[in-house]
């Protein structure tokens, strides 16, 4: 599917009207877990070793197809300092799913995902969707922490569990993918419990609009 | 076997590449001319070196493009079975169109580079430059060398199979030399790069205009002048290709010349009116327009310095002190010995130690494509001292994303310990110093500072920036950490940063919404995330004077209000309004 970033100056797309749902999505974690480069594969099929540190925050937007329906991903890549926090926990309002990521090389990151959680149930609305990730499996040799452990972790937390390798191309999509199915199903869930008679896009929260 | 020595084989063979598979098969044997068939073998004997070649390797082709090897299969057409002179892979030019890709590779490169460190950042570029040059020169010696030794070359014979065209034709390099008794080259995509500017196409006639072997069936006459004047017309268009493609050199000559006689015009005012003056001249107008147009990279450096100022008094002495800590840190860091002896300003020593480390991921991470700050690159570990040292200054800072690009920015204008006094002067601004400390009152103030001149320059976009709750924050927290060394080519940041040390934070402010004004036409049509998208990751071609011309035609003044008045008077009223830190407004 053609993506409006492949335009830079055209952006046929950019003010494409033209889906049913938006889902506002955050990718959190600590710093050089892989955020953007997991993101840059999923949304331009791409991979360089030679990332720039995200300062603040950055965008990508993605259009999917699920079960017919025309799904707009705003996808915020957040900075992963702590200092950046207070910060980047501003913007987990109305986001409807989170990736939550840790290296596999690294034990710290995962420590920090017991923090991380809680940083998203303090700061984003009660549905959120999240997805734990472990990035970085490409790299077995120096891997400190166990797909066991990370699992467990998530078992622990809520939250549905991905290795993944943004560099090899392990598990992105699917991470993708199986978040947006997550939060439909959710969706269709509250829709039908709450309130039977809402139809549409307008009623979800779409975050900033 | 009837030997048709040709008088001239030029290596500028693109056309004769074409013409060979143009010629197609009618009266070809199966094997002939560069279409590979199953049942064609290999010529007896590939190893085929020019008799009278100068003992001197000559460059190989660079390696995946696949026009050179389409080249290649052609080109041991060229050999005769027997053993006669062949023609080298490396002096195969590429294939018109497609087979421009090593040069194209090689000028995306250079490209690549020049976007971030600017051609008038000179101080940068110039080895590169230099380098490329230097290969060309090479190039186009090794093509006159080339031409001169032509002597003879086989036109017809076996063609070995496709499959084999590449090993083939590393045997012969390898047994080119052998002989020649040196050891080959990396091939690099530079050298396949024709720089020479006679713009002649010296392509075979050969194929087309002379005759054919004798064991080959005659060409009917038809078919020998439609080829005839097909070739004529490649000629053509490549001749007024070349000649088009020389003209355009020309003019970019000429205007780098005049940039160059600007440039040195400029460095001479500023080294000899300008610097020995600073006090006096700083905030005339004509070191205010010198100013605009852009500071010379060789003086640009020292004018920062004195415009930045050292309020600090920041010596190298302490420099020295501050990186010896930060150096024996690092050491008990790594050696895993915590706790060294001060206990920071309430920082925990594991948010020390997270920023020690963060420093040594960031590093790599700032500016990866010139690659001079990668570990063991030649700034790697400047910009570590740097850094480190800064944290130990001002522990109660430490290090923050964002603030390597500016140590780097510095690094290429400075020697390390005056980069170090600008950059904890430049850090101990008001405006960076309340985007550091990540305050958030303070820059929600200037975001809101920011509004108003927004909506006083660009009224229509203000309002349609409001309707998609695009806040300031979202695109504003990149540029002003980084002062817009990471979202602009570097060259251009460079010129922001020019005026912005002559101006101060207002100018950061001020760029923002001449960035906004050059792309207001776009952005009116996008909704939030694409604005949010564009603005976080700018156009890579951002032309400079562009800019600055859109910039310029900013006002940084609201109702008489100036942006040090407008600034007071919000922070008076958030103070007056409420203590207690909001969180960035949505």
């Amino acid at each position: 599917m053609a993506s409006a970033t492949d335009s830079r100056y055209g952006q046929k797309e950019s003010s494409d009207q033209n889906f049913d749902y938006m889902f506002k999505i955050l990718i959190i974690g600590n710093s050089s877990v892989g955020k953007t480069s997991f993101l840059f594969r999923y949304a331009d099929d791409s991979f360089t070793p030679a990332f720039v540190s995200t300062v603040g925050i950055d965008f990508k937007v993605k259009t999917i197809y699920r079960n017919d329906k025309r799904i707009k991903l705003q996808i915020w890549d957040t900075a992963g300092q702590e200092r950046y926090r207070t910060i980047t926990t501003a913007y987990y309002r109305g986001a409807m799913g989170f990736i939550l990521m840790y290296d596999i090389t690294n034990e710290e990151s995962f420590n920090a995902v017991q923090d991380w959680s809680t940083q998203i149930k303090t700061y984003s609305w009660d549905n959120a969707q999240v997805l734990l990730v472990g990035n970085k499996c490409d790299m077995e040799d120096e891997r400190v922490v166990s797909s066991e452990r990370g699992r467990q972790l998530a078992d622990h937390l809520g939250f549905e569990f991905f290795e993944a390798s943004a560099k090899d191309n392990i598990n992105v999509k699917q991470t993708f993918e199986r978040l947006v199915d997550v939060i439909c199903e959710k969706m269709s869930e509250s829709l039908d419990t709450a309130d039977p008679a809402v139809t549409g896009a307008k009623h979800l929260p779409t975050p900033r609009a | 076997m009837p030997v048709r020595p040709v008088a001239s084989w030029p290596p500028l063979a693109g056309v004769a590449v074409v013409s060979a598979e143009m010629r197609g098969p009618p009266g070809n044997p199966p094997g002939h001319a560069g279409f590979p068939s199953p049942t064609a073998r290999p010529p007896p004997s590939l190893g085929l070196v020019r008799s009278q070649s100068p003992a001197r390797p000559r460059p190989l082709p660079s390696q995946p493009v696949r026009p050179v090897l389409r080249a290649l299969t052609f080109q041991t057409v060229l050999q005769g079975p027997e053993g006669r002179p062949g023609c080298l892979p490396g002096t195969v030019a590429p294939a018109p169109g497609s087979g421009n890709v090593a040069q194209e590779q090689s000028a995306l490169v250079g490209l690549a580079f020049r976007r971030r460190v600017a051609p008038v950042d000179a101080m940068a570029v110039s080895p590169a430059l230099l380098f490329v040059d230097r290969n060309l020169l090479a190039r186009k010696q090794n093509a006159r060398l080339d031409r001169q030794n032509d002597l003879g070359w086989k036109l017809f014979g076996k063609v070995p199979l496709r499959e084999n065209a590449q090993k083939d034709s590393k045997k012969i390099q390898k047994e080119y030399e052998d002989k020649a008794g040196r050891p080959s080259k990396p091939p690099s995509p530079k050298q396949n790069v024709r720089k020479n500017l006679d713009f002649e196409p010296l392509s075979t006639t050969a194929l087309i205009l002379e005759d054919r072997p004798a064991n080959l069936p005659a060409k009917p006459a038809e078919e020998a002048q439609k080829h005839r004047q097909q070739y004529e017309e490649m000629v053509v268009q490549a001749k007024k290709r070349e000649l088009k493609e020389a003209q355009r050199r020309r003019r970019q000559l000429e205007e780098r010349c005049r940039l160059e006689e600007s440039i040195g015009n400029a460095v001479l005012t500023w080294n000899n009116e300008v610097l020995p003056n600073w006090e006096t001249m700083w905030c005339s107008r004509k070191v205010r327009d010198l100013w605009w147009q852009g500071i010379p990279p060789s003086v640009r450096g020292k004018v920062w310095s004195l415009a930045i100022g050292n309020e600090l008094n920041i010596t190298h002495e302490l420099f020295d002190i501050c990186l010896a800590r930060a150096k024996e840190r690092w050491r008990s860091f790594s050696t895993g010995g915590s706790e060294a002896e001060n206990e920071d300003a309430g920082f925990s020593a594991a948010d020390r130690e997270a920023s020690l480390e963060l420093i040594k991921l960031d590093i790599s991470r700032t500016f990866p494509n010139l690659c001079i700050f990668q570990q063991g690159g030649p700034y790697h570990d400047t910009l570590h001292s740097i850094l480190g040292a800064y944290t130990c200054y001002r522990p109660d800072v430490g290090y923050v994303q964002g603030m390597s690009f500016i140590a780097a920015v510095l690094i290429l204008n400075l020697d390390t310990a005056d980069a170090f006094i600008a950059f904890s002067n430049l850090l101990n601004k008001p405006c960076q110093m309340a985007f550091f400390r990540v305050d958030h009152g303070l820059m929600l103030t200037y975001f809101a500072a920011f509004e108003v001149f927004f909506e006083e320059n660009l009224p229509k976009l203000f309002a349609h920036f409001k309707k998609n709750n695009l806040t300031p924050d979202i695109y504003l927290i990149d540029w002003i950490f980084t002062l817009y060394s990471k979202s602009l080519p570097l060259d251009l940041a460079c010129r922001i940063w020019d005026v912005f040390c002559r101006d101060g934070e207002e100018f950061l402010f001020r760029t923002a919404l001449g960035i906004l004004k050059l792309f207001e036409d776009i952005l009116t049509k996008m909704d939030f995330i694409h604005i949010a998208q564009f603005l976080t990751r700018l156009p890579e071609d951002l032309p400079a004077e562009e800019v600055f011309a859109s910039i310029a035609t900013i006002q940084m003044q609201s109702r008489n209000k100036k942006w040090a008045q407008v600034l007071t008077a919000l922070q008076k009223d958030s103070r007056d309004v409420e203590k207690g830190s909001p969180s960035l407004r949505h």
